[in-house]
């Protein structure tokens, strides 16, 4: 019988959080750019509770209460920005506005 | 553990992730999704094997779960329809809340489940569907060309899998002292007690701010969603 340790749960956000990292490089599309920013609080949010677990500390799960506020804000801010500029370029394409950037 | 496993594996899932992404036929994709699973099964194996000591709760769970929300990730990345991505995240989000039962959160992972399945999730799943072009009357709904193409799948994949190495490099080193400690016993308040006392006692400034960001967010999409309405000036 192997015993559960915190870098089994370390090693699982931090996959998380890489998946979320190159999905959020390679999708073009704008929504699903965001939902990955989502899986890497994801990752980030059972990190923090496994450290907490670890040091029978409670503060990891305050933060991740924190973690879902600022996804929640996240989320409704995106998404509204999302809707308008579908709007102006009937698109979701994120390379619509590349020409946002530098030269 | 020797990190060139990981290092082994990293490389594979890096290889799996690569020809996930990229289109091309079903058998390279096969290929892909063997690899990605035995590089991640190798990983694990490695590490149970390395961590073996007086077993003090079952890891069977803990395999099920991360195996769960490792592949729905992988999917929500590759998947070429963006509401069947959200969708793949919801069973991310249970998948994890179920890690954290694991990790005796039980607060924390009811509150994942109503707050991120229950309400962002929705957003998103409402805006996909704002934001969806209906296609030509009696035509197939066609994927466009910027969900079906990724933008760079081998140089994102080799920079997550080398982040992943290092993150995790850090991790299994020294990781054999790694073992959470015992409930302390069973007079100690629940889980939902002390999340409560620490969130008001502790993080009161926090709690504040968090309620002022919730605010403007609300107020911001409010500003940002409303469309424009042209009065004349008879109706003024």
């Amino acid at each position: 019988m192997t015993s559960l340790t915190l870098s089994h749960f370390l090693f699982t956000s931090a996959v998380l959080f890489v998946i979320g990292v190159i999905g959020f490089v390679t999708r073009r599309n704008m929504i699903v750019m965001f939902l990955c920013t989502e899986l890497m609080f994801q990752g980030a949010a059972i990190a923090m509770v496994s450290v907490g677990r670890y040091h029978l500390d409670v503060s990891g799960q305050v933060f991740v209460i924190f973690i879902l506020t600022i996804a929640a804000a996240e989320a409704a801010l995106a998404l509204a920005l999302v809707v308008l500029l579908f709007r102006r370029r009937e698109t979701l394409n994120a390379e619509a506005w590349s020409e946002l950037g530098e030269p | 553990m020797a990190p060139n496993i990981l290092y082994t594996g990293c490389v594979l899932g890096a290889i799996g992730i690569y020809l996930l992404l990229r289109p091309g036929p079903r058998s390279l994709k096969a290929v892909g999704v063997l690899l990605g699973l035995g590089a991640m099964g190798w990983v694990f194996k490695a590490s149970a094997e390395a961590f073996t000591g007086p077993g003090d709760r079952p890891t069977f769970f803990f395999y099920v779960f991360s195996g769960i929300a490792i592949a729905a990730a992988v999917r929500m990345i590759t998947h070429h329809r963006p509401v069947y991505s959200a969708l793949y995240f919801v069973m991310v989000v249970l998948s994890s809340a179920a890690l954290f039962l694991l990790l005796e959160a039980e607060f924390l992972a009811f509150a994942l489940v109503i707050v991120y399945a229950g309400a962002i999730l929705i957003t998103y799943l409402f805006v996909l569907m704002l934001a969806h072009q209906a296609p030509e009357p009696g035509e197939e709904a066609a994927q466009p060309d910027y969900d079906v193409l990724p933008r760079e799948p081998a140089a994102a994949a080799t920079v997550g899998f080398i982040m992943l190495a290092l993150l995790s490099d850090t991790v299994f080193l020294g990781a054999s002292e790694l073992r959470p400690g015992p409930v302390p016993s069973e007079v100690t308040p629940d889980n939902i007690d002390q999340v409560g006392m620490a969130l008001i006692a502790d993080f009161p400034v926090s709690l504040e701010l968090a309620g002022v960001i919730l605010l403007m967010a609300m107020y911001g999409a409010v500003v940002l969603a409303r469309r424009q309405i042209e009065l004349s000036e008879g109706s003024r």
